[in-house]
């Protein structure tokens, strides 16, 4: 890992990514753009945990799918119920 | 040489014991199933879940997954120390993650004695039915997660981790980042997005 781009980097940048969704719904900002935006927040905080956290940077393909595919499933699942919502 | 290259080729193994792994991809998808369930339910009653929604305290929320986000991050700082043979750096690591981990509790607590009191509970209505039964499922999560680490840590004492031997420490992190996981989701999923 880099001076850029470390644990503790990392810790940080999840820190404010967590901030600025606290801030996003104190100010009540709504809508699909926000949603999008919340989901993608929601997708870099979990490429952190898997990769580095969760150390699965250069494992088998097989175990990176399944927890990448789950990630995935989830948001774009999230995003068409809201989309279909509106 | 030809053999060495090809070795470096080859993908790594996942951290910790796979039967842990086994167990939370089989949890990853339980609650993959819950929240697609929830914002299905969402879609179905969004009057409800916009109203009871502004209901949540977000600030609780917010806080409890910067406690959860350093908790991981402490778990980490405790396998890098272990990395480094240096075993009572590692101790103190999973006490200061175990110590994020019960201000999240204890906070949820507050959280829930707030509702309780006010007489919500699960047959209230959809939204809170759905917020109780995800965030409770969550909770339970992270009372397991905290018996792992605190059963790591007595190993730890005990000085059965080292250097060459910390799978274990692996196993119960990778526990502990599955409940962070989970709860990075669920925190905007069920307090912010409107």
């Amino acid at each position: 890992m880099s001076i850029r781009y470390n644990i503790h980097t990392i810790w940080l940048a999840m820190l404010v990514l967590t901030l600025s969704t606290y801030i996003m719904g104190k100010l009540d900002f709504n809508g699909i753009i926000v949603t999008f935006i919340l989901l993608l927040t929601v997708i870099i905080k979990a490429y952190f945990i898997i990769n580095d956290y969760m150390e699965l940077r250069g494992v088998s393909l097989l175990w990176r799918i399944i927890m990448f595919g789950w990630l995935w499933v989830i948001c774009i699942s999230i995003a068409i119920t809201y989309i279909v919502s509106l | 040489m030809c053999e060495h290259i090809v070795k470096a080729e080859e993908p790594k193994l996942l951290p910790g014991d796979l039967a842990m792994w086994i167990f939370i991809f089989a949890e990853l998808l339980v609650f993959g199933i819950a929240f697609i369930a929830y914002a299905i339910t969402r879609a179905q009653n969004i009057d409800i879940f916009n109203q009871y929604q502004l209901t949540l305290n977000s600030e609780i929320g917010a806080a409890n997954t910067l406690l959860l986000i350093t908790a991981s991050y402490f778990v980490v700082r405790a396998i890098h120390a272990i990395r480094l043979n240096n075993v009572k750096t590692c101790i103190l690591w999973l006490y200061a993650s175990l110590g994020c981990g019960t201000i999240f509790l204890l906070l949820k607590l507050l959280e829930y004695y707030d509702k309780f009191s006010h007489g919500i509970n699960l047959s209230s209505n959809t939204f809170y039915m759905l917020y109780l039964s995800l965030t409770l499922f969550h909770f339970m999560h992270v009372i397991l997660g905290m018996i792992i680490l605190f059963a790591i840590v007595i190993k730890a004492q005990r000085g059965h981790y080292s250097a060459e031997n910390y799978i274990g420490i692996e196993t119960g992190a990778s526990y502990w980042h599955m409940v962070d996981l989970v709860w990075i989701i669920l925190f905007p999923l069920v307090y912010i997005i409107r």
